[in-house]
């Protein structure tokens, strides 16, 4: 058995050990999956995130929508310390995941982001693998060698992202020959492989055509049984569509959090209802 | 809230203009409903025929609001206040023919009417007239201007025209059984306060509208605490 940080959610400071079979989906549970409060970020002496506090809920997928710049994407990469890749980071408040602070001594920020996968704007397959070896990659890191359970992981995560009926004949070809929006399921698949608790999405669509939108938020959709999803997107229209919570941003600050419903169709702020109606600045 | 303006000068322009026409057509519908009561008191029936022909222009004006409407939610994809706005700009337009409607069957009704003996019956249909015509254009005043405290007033006067209505066709109903030859002016009569009656209707709706655009509030089916 894997005895990896989705199972305990005290283990995130607890190394991977050896090889083992499904890792248990989590249940849905009324407790959110962060709880983050009075959250402030730095990079240098620029203030990126202002003494946010809010509660993101299991099981759904809350969007995160602001202007350009407004710490959105801190904000995202916050939940499975992504930001701290950036030098000069410095953080205050607290990240509680399941309960447990995400920024507490001996987290070990590796098993943070096992825990809570990441889909970036731009699909980044790696660039020397195959289609299988992109998906299977993380599960061997974590210390999967068994060749059917990698097998039944792969085809189980293609099936997820919707692209196991496009690739199954060419697993062995270059995850790069896949058109850019079979490139985003593809690490969309990588990320659920090692079957995270959470997916983070980076603006997932804004690099793709019509169409491979609309099929990554099918995608979308259909993970948020089984995952929780936060989704930045600059696509109002994108976050109406695909997400039961909308947090709006700006300039550092959670203006409003709010079913998405509510808040596209009577915001409780000013700021809301001016920026989602184009009436900003 | 205070609207700023938006980032598409074309946006504004295109829901200011889809506000117009709706006041247009408030303001077509109303010299109607005008006309078509005037042509009952005054027994004209040149003006009945000229409220039938003008409705053609609300229709028109109808059509003309639906396709702006649709247009806008097309091309810009309104949301909050903004998309409120157009939805309401459509059902708005969509009570405003109906009114329209009602005048063309009072002005037929009067056509008929005119030219039958007067009935003394006729002046009991004034007042309900006024308080139809009053909370028509209390109604449009409400959308026009946001104004929330008076588009929620109108439900109670709508309730008023109801009884009216009821009181009126008691009345008619002992005369037309005094007078038996007369039963079918009586109708008439009773039908030009039956479509009065729907006037109110439409004029709560159009008030239940002003309240959406405004306050994002749906009072629709909300029972008589608003």
């Amino acid at each position: 058995m894997i005895e990896t940080a989705v199972q305990s959610p005290n283990s995130m400071s607890q190394q991977v050990t050896d090889q083992g079979t499904h890792l248990p989906t989590v249940a849905p549970t009324e407790v959110p999956a962060f709880k983050v409060q009075n959250l402030s970020i730095w990079y240098g002496q620029k203030q990126a995130i202002n003494d946010v506090t809010i509660d993101i809920p299991s099981k759904t997928i809350t969007a995160i929508i602001g202007p350009s710049g407004c710490g959105k994407s801190t904000f995202l990469r916050c939940l499975n310390r992504m930001h701290e890749l950036m030098p000069h980071t410095r953080v205050e408040g607290k990240v509680l995941f399941q309960g447990e602070d995400l920024y507490g001594a001996g987290v070990d920020p590796a098993a943070v982001r096992r825990r809570v996968g990441m889909v970036f704007q731009k699909s980044n397959p790696f660039p020397t693998m195959s289609i299988a070896e992109n998906v299977t990659v993380g599960l061997k890191l974590n210390g999967l060698r068994k060749r059917s359970l990698l097998d039944e992981r792969l085809e189980k995560s293609l099936r997820m992202a919707a692209l196991w009926d496009e690739v199954k004949d060419d697993l062995k070809k270059p995850g790069m020959s896949l058109s850019g929006g079979q490139q985003q399921r593809l690490c969309i698949a990588r990320a659920i492989a090692v079957e995270p608790e959470v997916v983070l999405m980076d603006e997932p669509a804004s690099a793709l055509d019509p169409i491979a939108t609309m099929k990554i938020e099918e995608l979308i959709g259909v993970l948020k049984s089984n995952y929780t999803i936060v989704i930045v997107t600059h696509n109002m229209q994108q976050a109406s569509r695909v997400s039961d919570k909308t947090a709006f941003f700006y300039v550092g600050k959670l203006i409003e959090f709010n079913d998405t419903k509510t808040l596209f169709s009577q915001p409780k702020e000013k700021k809301t209802e001016d920026y989602i109606t184009g009436r900003f600045g | 809230m205070v609207k700023s303006r938006h980032i598409l000068h074309d946006f504004d322009a295109a829901l200011d203009s889809l506000r117009a026409d709706v006041l247009m057509m408030a303001s077509l519908t109303d010299r109607n409903l005008q006309n078509a009561m005037t042509s009952l008191f005054d027994r004209d029936p040149q003006l009945c025929a000229i409220t039938i022909s003008d409705e053609q222009e609300i229709n028109s004006l109808e059509k003309t609001v639906d396709q702006n409407g649709i247009d806008l939610l097309l091309r810009y994809q309104p949301v909050a206040s903004d998309l409120r706005q157009v939805v309401s700009a459509m059902k708005l337009s969509s009570n405003l023919e109906r009114i329209g409607d009602q005048a063309v069957k009072i002005a037929r009704r009067s056509r008929n009417l005119s030219m039958e003996p007067e009935l003394d019956e006729a002046g009991a249909l004034g007042p309900m007239f006024m308080e139809a015509t009053g909370l028509f254009r209390d109604s449009v005043r409400a959308y026009a201007d946001g104004d929330v405290a008076l588009a929620r007033s109108l439900r109670v006067r709508d309730s008023e025209i109801d009884q009216m209505n009821l009181d009126i066709a008691d009345n008619l109903t002992i005369s037309m059984a005094k007078q038996p030859d007369r039963i079918r002016d009586y109708l008439n009569l009773l039908f030009i306060a039956r479509h009065l009656e729907r006037v109110g209707d439409h004029a709560k709706n159009i008030g239940e509208e002003a309240v959406y655009a405004t306050a994002a509030e749906d009072i629709r089916h909300a029972g008589s605490s608003f």
